[in-house]
């Protein structure tokens, strides 16, 4: 693993992002981040807000009395008090972000105050654009609300991260199938969802990027930390479904549901094999998303991921062998490597995704991963077309272009240095 | 602290970052938090550029709060060696400014020949400026470093100055302008922000005229230019087919040339003709709202009354610094002039007036919408859709013909709309019932997919299965519902149930 000095261009978002998806999941919540214009921007921009006539989310811009040491909690008051009266929702999340942060602004402590005077649930949480990969915004959410989940000495099963309702069915459904309890999920439909948590539960995480929530969930809760690989392909969903059944002390065998499971995706899976794949860094899916495409035949020599967390992450580099793991890549690196390895298919983000199609690859953007239902045997197929499909339109529109003599040149700033001047 | 749902402008950041990355040979950095990097996102995406934006952020970090400097002069070392830029403008987001470091010290600190470019630090306030000023004082202050004592060109010629990357149909109104220039005879000295280089502002004096395309994003050059070489500026603003005729006699005159080719220029304007064509006659009766950028809604609301006789009800802006200029600009037009950077109180002057039509920014679009009004976009905030691959200007004639389009293709929408109301849905019903649908459009589960699949009612759907299909994205359920049917029949199972379901997406996809 190359360590993360000499980081000088990096390619990824705010980790404000997951209010996207967060708040559509719990529909009785509001977000409400404490920041500059520029998170309002970024909110307004990354989620397109025109298309809803009340968003759930806003952001209380801090003016420079703020930023000159003024109490929070006093220009919190009249904003909560507006969000209370207008949404009503039954739980608010209160985000510190990178100013609050600078400032050492106590934003997490408003939210006791903020709680007892509105009657609303408030969860503190921080959402920075710092470090954390933009799928970290979630982690951090799920922390604040496990900080508030009732404690337990059942055996109780957690599935952890935010899933569609087709992904959680499949879960529930081999849950049943392996005798195991109910599972709970964390996030549920409301934000007061919260299960009880304690040192017999088993709490599973489905993402990879959940690892401040299962830490902070084993040292406040004792809930020891669940070691697989995680549920994406085949490979991963029959790991991730054995060892929940190990974890009740069940031995129950996936092999031959796997081995299904791959066949069932010969048409997605045969036109990836022997590519050569490459990962930029983006959402921290990029570790297992390599693992089962190497199992599903492809060739991933370099794998870009902004944050490692080595226990966490464990069983997936295990599986990952001699590929070169690149920890929160400078960009240019990155480009180093790809024109070195001329791979057929780059994975990468909106940041670079079209400069890299100029550049000659053929290029799957990856913001798209996080928001397709891609869990389990049933998303496996998802999964693998969004990769299969990405490389037959290239090398079909490819082939015509060459066939016709029409390059398709990429807009450069050329285009745009025109008006006839004398140039 | 200020709850902000919606923003017209940016932050001043992306104000500087628009302006400097737009500028021929100069790069932007921005000292931020990665997370204040979307606008290279914008800039990649709206722009659908193929090759890296000449905009760059220095990312602060945890380690930044611990205490360690920015690692600025790295970044600056490695764009000057990839990209050889001129210049590499610096500026920082309101989150950097809080932590106060010392940037200019750092790049002092560089030896003298480690980069070749010039390092320029941007003058705008992080939270004082808001983006357009942010955009117009950095377009100044980036002239004013360059511009040089130069003759003026033997003929006539003109800077145009506003318009930039992410601009506003910026690279259309250009060639819009051009081609009246061509048609007088008059040269492009240069445009700017858009594809300047330093050269061409070392030479910026020598043009004899300027043109701002926005008057709200050049005024403080406009103002350097005229202060330093006593170039004038156009004053009219080139909307519509009578404006852009009055702007360019304005322009002729101060060019010194006849007024007589300005009809050789017009030749292609069909604005004028068509507000006299008996399909525009119910304009009349129209009532518009504009709002927008200043320029653009002083210039839109005079066309849509001086030149379609509509009548408009209210005109406003979001840039609350121009609230005076618009209100001189349409003094003649309305008394209720709107300024307001609150989207909700622009929302509340369409549901109070109800116009026929509104012309403002994609968020008018969408509050009109909500109170069934229709409304045509002639101003930023933008949206993908205003970032045509065609060729759709709002400057100039050919300009003119658009804002014409515009209105038609609303108002057409709005006759439908009316004929609708007037004899009620059993209309649109008879019409769809005599039309055989086409069975691309069809979908249905009932319908054969393909040939030699017999459609029955062999499969059934229990109640937990129905409630997940409702769960699958209502533009893929039909195709999904059709999948799984065929999966199931294909293996004689009579009902669908959650598993079945399941299983049949992880076959079928779906």
């Amino acid at each position: 693993m190359e360590a993360n000095a000499g980081v000088i261009e990096r390619d990824d978002f705010c980790s404000l992002a997951p209010i996207g998806w967060l708040h559509h999941k719990m529909q009785d919540s509001f977000f409400l981040v404490v920041g500059t214009g520029s998170c309002q921007g970024f909110l307004q921009t990354a989620l397109g807000v025109m298309i809803f006539a009340k968003p759930r989310f806003a952001t209380a811009v801090l003016d420079e009395d703020d930023l000159g040491g003024a109490d929070p909690l006093d220009g919190l008051r009249p904003i909560v008090a507006a969000i209370v009266a207008e949404h009503a929702p039954r739980a608010i999340f209160l985000a510190s972000t990178c100013t609050p942060e600078i400032l050492k602004m106590n934003v997490a402590g408003c939210a006791p105050p903020l709680e007892a005077e509105f009657g609303v649930r408030v969860y503190p949480c921080r959402l920075d654009g710092f470090d954390a990969a933009y799928t970290q915004g979630e982690d951090h959410v799920l922390q604040s609300m496990i900080a508030r989940s009732p404690e337990t000495d059942a055996k109780n099963l957690v599935i952890l991260g935010c899933l569609s309702a087709l992904e959680e069915a499949e879960i529930r459904i081999e849950c049943a199938a392996m005798g195991l309890p109910e599972p709970a999920f964390l996030p549920g439909e409301s934000a007061l969802d919260v299960p009880p948590l304690g040192p017999n539960t088993v709490l599973a995480s489905a993402h990879p990027y959940l690892f401040a929530a299962a830490a902070y969930a084993q040292r406040e809760r004792g809930c020891p930390l669940h070691k697989s690989i995680f549920p994406y392909g085949p490979d991963g969903t029959r790991a991730f479904y054995e060892t929940l059944a190990a974890a009740f002390g069940k031995t129950v065998s996936y092999a031959e549901r796997e081995r299904e499971a791959w066949a069932a995706l010969a048409s997605q899976t045969a036109p990836l094999r022997d590519k050569t794949i490459v990962f930029c860094s983006d959402a921290m899916l990029e570790l297992p998303l390599a693992r089962t495409l190497r199992a599903a035949g492809a060739r991933v020599p370099v794998v870009g991921t902004p944050n490692i967390y080595k226990k966490f992450h464990a069983a997936e580099i295990a599986t990952l062998g001699d590929v070169e793991i690149l920890e929160r890549p400078d960009r240019f690196v990155l480009f180093d490597r790809l024109a070195a390895l001329a791979p057929d298919l780059v994975v990468a983000n909106l940041n670079i995704a079209n400069p890299l199609e100029g550049m000659g690859f053929a290029v799957k953007w990856s913001t798209e991963l996080t928001f397709q239902p891609i869990h389990g045997f049933s998303g496996a197929s998802t999964l693998f077309g969004m990769f299969a499909a990405t490389l037959r339109r290239h090398e079909a529109l490819a082939a015509r272009r060459a066939r016709d003599g029409a390059p398709g040149a990429p807009i450069d700033l050329g285009f745009f240095h025109l008006a006839g001047s004398s140039r | 602290m200020k709850l902000a749902l919606w923003s017209y402008q940016a932050p001043a950041h992306v104000g500087v970052s628009k302006a400097a990355a737009s500028f021929g040979k100069l790069h932007c950095v921005v000292r931020a938090p990665k997370g204040d990097g979307y606008t290279t996102i914008m800039l990649a995406m709206f722009e659908r550029l193929g090759v890296l934006p000449p905009l760059s952020f220095c990312a602060m970090s945890e380690a930044t709060l611990a205490g360690a400097a920015a690692d600025l002069p790295a970044m600056l070392r490695e764009i000057d060696a990839r990209e050889s830029p001129e210049m590499i403008v610096v500026t920082r987001s309101a989150t950097a400014l809080v932590l106060q470091e010392p940037l200019d010290g750092e790049v002092a600190m560089m030896r003298p020949g480690d980069v070749k470019a010039e390092i320029f630090m941007a003058s705008t306030h992080p939270v004082r400026d808001n983006e357009l000023s942010a955009f117009a004082r950095t377009t100044r202050e980036i002239v004013e470093h360059y511009a040089a004592d130069t003759p003026r060109t033997e003929r006539p010629s003109v800077n145009i100055i506003g318009p930039s990357l992410l601009g506003f149909h910026d690279r259309a109104n250009v060639e819009s302008l051009r081609k009246s220039f061509d048609a007088l005879g008059i040269e492009i000295n240069a445009v700017l922000p858009l594809g300047a280089t330093p050269d061409d502002l070392r030479t910026i004096g020598r043009a004899w005229v300027n043109v701002p395309t926005a008057h709200e994003l050049a005024k403080p050059t406009l103002d350097y230019l005229r202060e330093r070489f006593g170039t004038p500026y156009v004053n009219e603003l080139p909307y519509g087919e009578a404006g852009t005729t009055r702007f360019l006699r304005e322009l002729c005159a101060l060019c010194e040339i006849p007024a007589e080719r300005i009809a050789v220029a017009a030749r292609d304007a069909k604005l004028l003709w068509y507000s006299r064509t008996v399909d525009a006659h119910a304009l009349s009766s129209k009532r518009v709202g504009v709002f927008g950028l200043p320029t653009a809604a002083a210039g839109i609301a005079r066309v849509l009354r001086d030149e379609l006789d509509m009548e408009v009800e209210f005109v406003g802006t979001y840039a609350l610094d121009y609230g005076d200029w618009l209100r001189e600009r349409v003094r003649d037009i309305t008394e209720n002039v709107i300024v307001t950077d609150d989207y909700r109180e622009v929302a509340r002057a369409i549901d109070r007036t109800r116009p026929d039509i509104v012309f403002g920014s994609q968020m008018e679009r969408h509050s009109a919408s909500g109170f069934g009004v229709p409304c045509a976009v002639v101003s930023p905030p933008s949206h993908i859709l205003n970032y045509p691959l065609g060729y759709a200007p709002f400057i100039g004639y050919d300009g003119a013909n658009h804002i014409g389009d515009l209105v038609n293709q609303t108002q057409v929408l709005g006759l439908e709309h009316h004929l609708i109301e007037t004899f009620g849905p059993r209309g649109q019903g008879r019409f769809a019932e005599a039309a055989p649908e086409p069975a691309a459009e069809r979908g249905d589960a009932r319908v054969p997919v393909a040939a030699g699949d017999v459609a029955t009612d062999d499969v059934r759907w229990d109640a937990a299965a129905e409630r997940l299909l409702g769960r699958v994205p209502f533009f893929v359920r039909k195709k999904a519902r059709a999948n799984v049917e065929k999966y199931a029949r294909e293996r004689n199972i009579a009902v669908v149930d959650e598993a079945v379901m399941l299983r049949a997406r992880e076959h079928v996809g779906g």
